[in-house]
């Protein structure tokens, strides 16, 4: 045995050398050790995967579970914990749990309800430009587009009053900050399991045309649901619909530009839109320390025997960037069938919203690509704050001229 | 797929889902629409049970693509 056998594995997670590509750690455990273990904040051992095939693999079996509430459930901060145990939607719970809860929400998120929303999406995306238009080069699209479009569209889809919606993102950003105290990030995650409830109530006398309202209709009332659980479930939709698109706008708008005939090419071939929008998932993948799973009994995988009770993150942005998979995958190349990514995640617990989000996505980048054929990035050298701060990787601003 | 040395071999494609597994994610609908629909309820509705040849790769990638592998092909050579 070497000495390097009993030196303690690297603190995860790792820092990013180039703000626009995962930490090199992750491709050079691929092909040296594809299954790597790391230490966590607390001391403790959790495994990294950074193969495609293995993600795909542990995320689909049983023997691993996604239960947030199990004590060895790993975790990238201390606050996270505190979050994880009380989080008590479907997204910290294994079958048959899950799927109960989860198809009380299909019908919300489907291919059908999400083309209804298309022109509202396109609508809201005009208005935000040309209140970007309206204002002094350089202009922050962060918090012009990025931002409020998610929220509006959010608002829109669940029936919660846009003046909210500042309030629902401090809630999302307090619970996703990798600085947070627990304290705080527990505190905010209840705040909006608070409003939400306020929300179902206010929707019980006054009923519209929105998700909570339906949802009240068809579960609530004939006492499949639960108001609190339905509470607990709102707020992680919440959170989810607002934090993950904008940062797929922010960072996803600064990659285009940085590829100008590939952004050309967007713009002026609607054919090529769809498979941008999945390279653009796949190349960025903010949700960037998940999907997390525990064992619940020693598995092997590869020459690694993962320990029952071991942690273990099955990367989707290492996935992502897997050669096997996606050939040369540090290039962008919106011209690539990358369709098969995992930035939602995979096996149950993959993104509710991902139609809606991957539809948003497909609205904002050709109209901005089109209304603003001159846009560009206004930033000196270190201007753009990208969010080595979140679990939920993106950019702070974005300063732009067009 | 099946093939020799004139290229592949048509063959048979039976598609079945499995409405136990399936939790309307909807990749199956983006990858295969005219194969696969959602139901009302967000499920899954098989289309075409055995689709034409050019629609196999497409029936494949749906297949390859459902996160709770609910659909199950079976090809007969």
């Amino acid at each position: 045995m070497s000495l390097i056998d009993h030196a303690p594995p690297p603190r995860f997670p790792f820092r990013r050398v180039d703000p626009l590509q995962p930490p090199p750690q992750y491709a050079q455990a691929r092909t040296t050790q594809p299954v790597v273990p790391v230490t966590l904040w607390d001391g403790r051992r959790a495994w990294l995967l950074t193969r495609y095939d293995d993600m795909r693999s542990v995320v689909t079996d049983a023997r691993f579970s996604g239960e947030f509430a199990n004590p060895d459930f790993p975790t990238v901060t201390e606050a996270r914990v505190v979050v994880d145990k009380e989080e008590r939607a479907f997204v910290g719970m294994d079958n048959p749990r899950h799927d109960h809860y989860r198809r009380m929400f299909t019908k919300e998120f489907s291919t059908r309800r999400m083309a209804l929303l298309r022109p509202t999406m396109a609508a809201i995306a005009n208005r935000l430009i040309d209140e970007l238009m309206a204002q002094a080069q350089p202009a922050d699209l962060v918090a012009t587009i990025a931002v409020p479009f998610p929220s509006l569209v959010m608002c829109d889809l669940v029936g919660s009053p846009y003046e909210d919606h500042k309030f629902i993102i401090e809630c999302a950003a307090g619970r996703h900050g990798l600085l947070q105290t627990p304290a705080r990030a527990a505190q905010k995650a209840r705040e909006l399991a608070d409003y939400f409830m306020r929300l179902i109530r206010r929707k019980e006398e006054e009923p519209g045309d929105d998700l909570v309202s339906r949802v009240i209709e068809e579960h609530v009332r004939p006492g499949n649901l639960s108001r609190e659980d339905f509470a607990e479930i709102g707020a992680m939709i919440l959170r989810a619909g607002h934090d993950t698109t904008t940062n797929m706008i922010g960072l996803g708008t600064l990659i285009l530009l940085a590829h100008p005939e590939q952004a050309a090419a967007v713009r002026d071939q609607p054919e090529l839109v769809s498979g941008a929008v999945e390279e653009l998932l796949r190349y960025v993948s903010p949700v960037q320390f998940s999907p997390r799973r525990v064992a619940m009994e020693d598995v092997t995988i590869g020459d690694v025997v993962i320990r029952k009770g071991d942690g273990v993150f099955a990367l989707n942005p290492a996935a992502n960037r897997d050669p096997r998979v996606f050939p040369d995958p540090d290039r962008f190349d919106v011209h690539r069938d990358a369709s098969h990514h995992v930035a939602f995640g995979f096996g149950i617990h993959q993104c509710l919203g991902q139609i809606l989000a991957r539809m948003e996505l497909q609205v904002v980048f050709p109209l901005l690509l089109q209304r603003l054929p001159n846009l560009r990035v206004a930033a000196n050298e270190g201007e753009i704050r990208f969010k080595d701060d979140m679990q939920i990787y993106g950019v702070h601003n974005l300063p732009v001229a067009w | 797929m099946v093939s020799n040395a004139k290229g592949p071999i048509m063959s048979v494609l039976k598609v079945r889902v499995d409405l136990a597994k399936c939790i309307g994610a909807g990749q199956c609908v983006l990858r295969a629409p005219r194969i696969f629909d959602q139901r009302d309820d967000g499920m899954v509705i098989l289309l075409d049970d055995s689709p034409a040849p050019e629609l196999h790769a497409a029936a494949h990638k749906a297949a390859d693509l459902c996160p709770s592998q609910a659909i199950i092909i079976e090809e007969i050579p």
